[in-house]
């Protein structure tokens, strides 16, 4: 049975799963990974890599409709053709799909097709998926393994997460959406609620708004991007909001009634006052929830806390011999988050020296809507709340010659310090291209960095980061351009 | 950053071990030497000197980790076995004082025959209650304690505790007796020692190492003292030399009363003896004072009717 022995079985293929097994092949360990639906989970699948392609269809859109702004002209009326705009995405996910197969055989790491359950320490049995694929299905790579019992020594437990249903609003894959179907729609709704403003509500609402959809954003907290910074999520309301895009916050949907082919939406706002929306669709994104269930975590006494398995800075759990990472193992639920903590759990494992559990305080977060928004570390908010005493800088792009030039002179990027130590304690961005620009402040962080050091880097010019190094200055007095 | 940091809290990086890429120092270092105080400069902690700060500030190394130390042994040779409260305690307390205290020892000869008769006349005039049990029965290091919380009184300079800014001069001498109990040590304190009489030393004795034995001491009742007594007697040792409490400026280390050959008048006698050696803190008593201190503490027990009157 020497075939069925590892030293690492990894459940879930998705960034954080596939990335491990990568890792954990590099460094010697007999690998496998056992995956019941898609190479690449969510991620490439069914979330960030197609939404992303899905957004480009609509930031040409946005871009050829104001063609005119840029001195173009253009015969004729611009119009979206949902069929092919879906299928750009999904052969964009097909090709990173297969993309992941090619890594998996390049490093000799087993693909167990199937759905995995623990049934004792060190043993997993892999048997037929209980859960009807989202289709359409990209085919089941070749070579892979099948139903069968395998052991390891380590097990790393990476199933991911799924869309979270508020009860009574249960999403019905017809009239009301989660990301699945608002991703491969077979007509274009001439009018959507989207529930929850996080980055997956905000981004569809973006794409569908600038497919000329009238939309409607529902979001019972304060601020539309909650977990942003305010001065960054009230510029990125504003912007939405110019390009004809409804939000109501501080508001619920109360109750959702179905119509033939429509849904009508009772939101209740703050001020106790009902009001209803009636539109053709629904999209349900309110977070999501990670993949505990039929794994047999219970049987093996696995501590479970609010949906997520129990772990330690290394992705241990209680039962030794068996990890998670990823969004099974707690917020924030992102793939970039998983794959290093999927790295530093599997370098533990093999007895790396220097492995420092991942520190939270420094993950990025992008959001994809038009305007973009980024940012890491501490909001203004959030580090008055610690007690840091603090310098905020602010620079906007109406102020960057590139950003004017560009035609995209609407954003902010605001840069918190520690008033004493120069630490940079958060970097928040709001702007065209902002995703982009965040890694230069992450690595910032995390090498350490003091305002000096920003100060003392060059920029290039003219670009948008220049702005960085100008928000920089703007903290202690010294912005250049404003 | 961490060299911002370091120069914020007056740090020197040389004495600082990197823990990121490539042992750099990183802001994680700073914090964790902070902690533990490890690599003040020189310079800035005797001219400002925080309170944590010894003022020789020689950086102390750290010990090896956890990790090291296991490397050298086989796997199965050995059980770990966590440390308890106590344990760590005392560890704390200890490496502070060998590393912040500049120590140095004195040590005497005290020959106990008289204190032994006086002893017994004591403890044999005892009243006794309806039982029959006697109201108290002194021990030697009753005696020592008495005698030394006296000669502290007698010798106030040397009741005494280091702080960077003042020296702390004690009106009484609060001893501090180490008791040997399962799993490390604690030292309740006889406050006020050299006020009361050597029944009622006595008979506090009991009351804390009872109580110690049961890990019942209230914190008030070993927290402070200005001086200690660590008695191994009992187990035959003939000397030894403790490490000082903090607070305390002094400890006194007694090893066993035994029979020796002494010269007397110029002829060998036979006498018991027992040899203490003091330990303090040379901050604040110095060679002279210590020796004082010593003879004035022989004194009471080579003449211990004294510590009657």
């Amino acid at each position: 049975m020497a075939d069925t022995a590892y030293d690492v079985i990894i459940i879930g293929s998705g960034p954080g799963g596939y990335v491990t097994a990568i890792r954990s092949a590099q460094l010697g360990l007999k690998t496998a990974i056992v995956e019941r639906e898609h190479l690449g989970g969510i991620c490439l699948n069914w979330g960030c890599i197609p939404t992303k392609a899905l957004l480009r269809s609509a930031e040409m859109m946005d871009h050829a409709n104001h063609a005119k702004h840029y001195g173009l002209k253009l015969e004729g009326k611009m119009s979206a053709d949902v069929k092919d705009v879906v299928a750009r995405s999904r052969g964009v996910s097909a090709r990173l799909n297969g993309g992941v197969g090619f890594l998996m055989k390049k490093n000799k790491i087993d693909v167990i097709w199937g759905e995995a359950k623990l049934t004792k320490p060190g043993e997993v049995v892999v048997g037929k998926s209980t859960k009807p694929a989202v289709e359409p299905q990209h085919p089941v790579p070749k070579g892979v393994k099948g139903e069968g019992t395998y052991t390891a020594k380590h097990i790393i437990v990476a199933t991911g997460a799924r869309p979270r249903a508020l009860p009574g609003i249960e999403p019905d894959g017809k009239l009301i959406w989660t990301y699945f179907e608002a991703m491969k729609p077979d007509f274009m709704p001439k009018s959507l609620v989207v529930m929850g403003s996080g980055a997956i509500g905000i981004e569809f609402a973006s794409f569908y708004r600038s497919m000329g959809v009238d939309v409607t954003v529902v979001e019972v907290m304060k601020n539309v991007m909650p977990v942003e910074d305010a001065e960054i999520s009230g510029i990125a309301r504003k912007a939405l909001e110019k390009r004809g895009m409804k939000i109501l916050t501080e508001a619920k949907v109360a109750k959702v009634e179905k119509g033939a082919n429509s849904i009508t939406a009772h939101v209740e706002t703050k001020d106790g006052k009902v009001q209803t929306i009636t539109a053709d669709r629904l999209i349900s994104a309110v977070g999501v929830v990670g993949n505990i269930e039929n794994l047999g975590l219970e049987a093996l006494g696995v501590k479970t806390d609010h949906g997520c398995v129990m772990i330690d800075g290394y992705g241990k759990t209680n039962v030794p011999g068996l990890y998670a990472i990823g969004d099974v193992a707690g917020p924030p639920m992102l793939a970039h988050k998983a794959e290093h903590e999927g790295v530093v759990c599997i370098e533990k494992i093999a007895g790396l020296p220097n492995v420092h559990p991942m520190d939270k305080g420094k993950i990025p977060g992008c959001t994809y809507c038009n305007p973009q928004v980024a940012s890491v570390g501490l909001t203004e908010a959030a580090a008055k709340e610690a007690g840091r005493d603090i310098r905020v800088g602010r620079f906007s792009f109406g102020a960057n010659g590139k950003a004017i030039a560009l035609g995209e002179d609407n954003g902010l990027i605001k840069t918190i310090f520690d008033k004493k130590t120069g630490e940079l304690l958060g970097a928040h961005m709001v702007g065209t291209e902002v995703t982009e620009l965040i890694q230069g402040f992450v690595v910032a962080m995390n090498l350490e960095t003091t305002e000096e050091d920003l100060m003392h880097t060059i920029f290039p010019h003219p670009t948008l980061s220049e702005m960085m190094k100008e928000s920089v200055l703007d903290a202690y007095g010294r912005a250049l351009n404003a | 950053m961490a060299r911002r940091l370091a120069k914020l809290n007056g740090l020197d990086l040389a004495q600082i071990s990197g823990t990121g890429p490539h042992g750099r120092i990183v802001k994680k270092d700073i914090e964790a030497a902070l902690e533990k105080g490890v690599g003040k400069a020189a310079t800035s902690a005797s001219a400002s000197a925080p309170a944590s700060a010894a003022p020789a500030a020689a950086a102390a190394p750290s010990g090896m980790s956890s990790d090291q130390v296991l490397k050298l042994f086989d796997d199965d040779s050995y059980e770990l076995v966590p440390h308890d409260g106590m344990r760590k305690t005392i560890a704390k307390r200890l490496t502070e004082s060998k590393q912040t205290i500049p120590h140095f020892y004195v040590s005497v000869d005290c020959e106990l025959d008289a204190l032994l008769a006086l002893r017994s006349q004591l403890n044999g005039a005892a009243p006794t209650d309806k039982d029959g049990k006697p109201a108290y029965k002194l021990s030697v290091n009753d005696m020592t304690i008495k005698a030394l919380a006296l000669a502290l009184r007698d010798v106030p300079d040397a009741n005494v505790s280091w702080t960077d800014d003042n020296m702390v001069k004690h009106k009484h001498a609060d001893v501090g007796v180490a008791v040997s109990i399962p799993g490390g040590l604690i030292t309740p304190i006889v406050r006020q020692a050299e006020m009361k009489p050597l029944s009622v030393i006595s008979n506090e004795m009991k009351d804390l190492g009872k109580r110690a034995k049961e890990r019942k001491l209230k914190p008030e009742e070993y927290q402070g003292g200005t001086t200690a007594v660590s008695n191994m007697g009992m187990m035959d040792v003939k000397d030894f030399s403790a490490v000082v409490n903090p607070p305390h400026a002094t400890i006194l280390a007694v090893g066993a009363g035994e029979q020796r050959p002494v010269v007397k008048d110029g002829a060998l006698a036979i006498a018991t003896v027992m040899t203490v050696t003091l330990s303090t803190d040379h901050r604040c008593v110095d060679g002279a004072l210590g020796a004082e201190l010593l003879a004035a503490f022989k004194g009471y027990i080579q003449n211990p009717m004294s510590m009657l009157v």
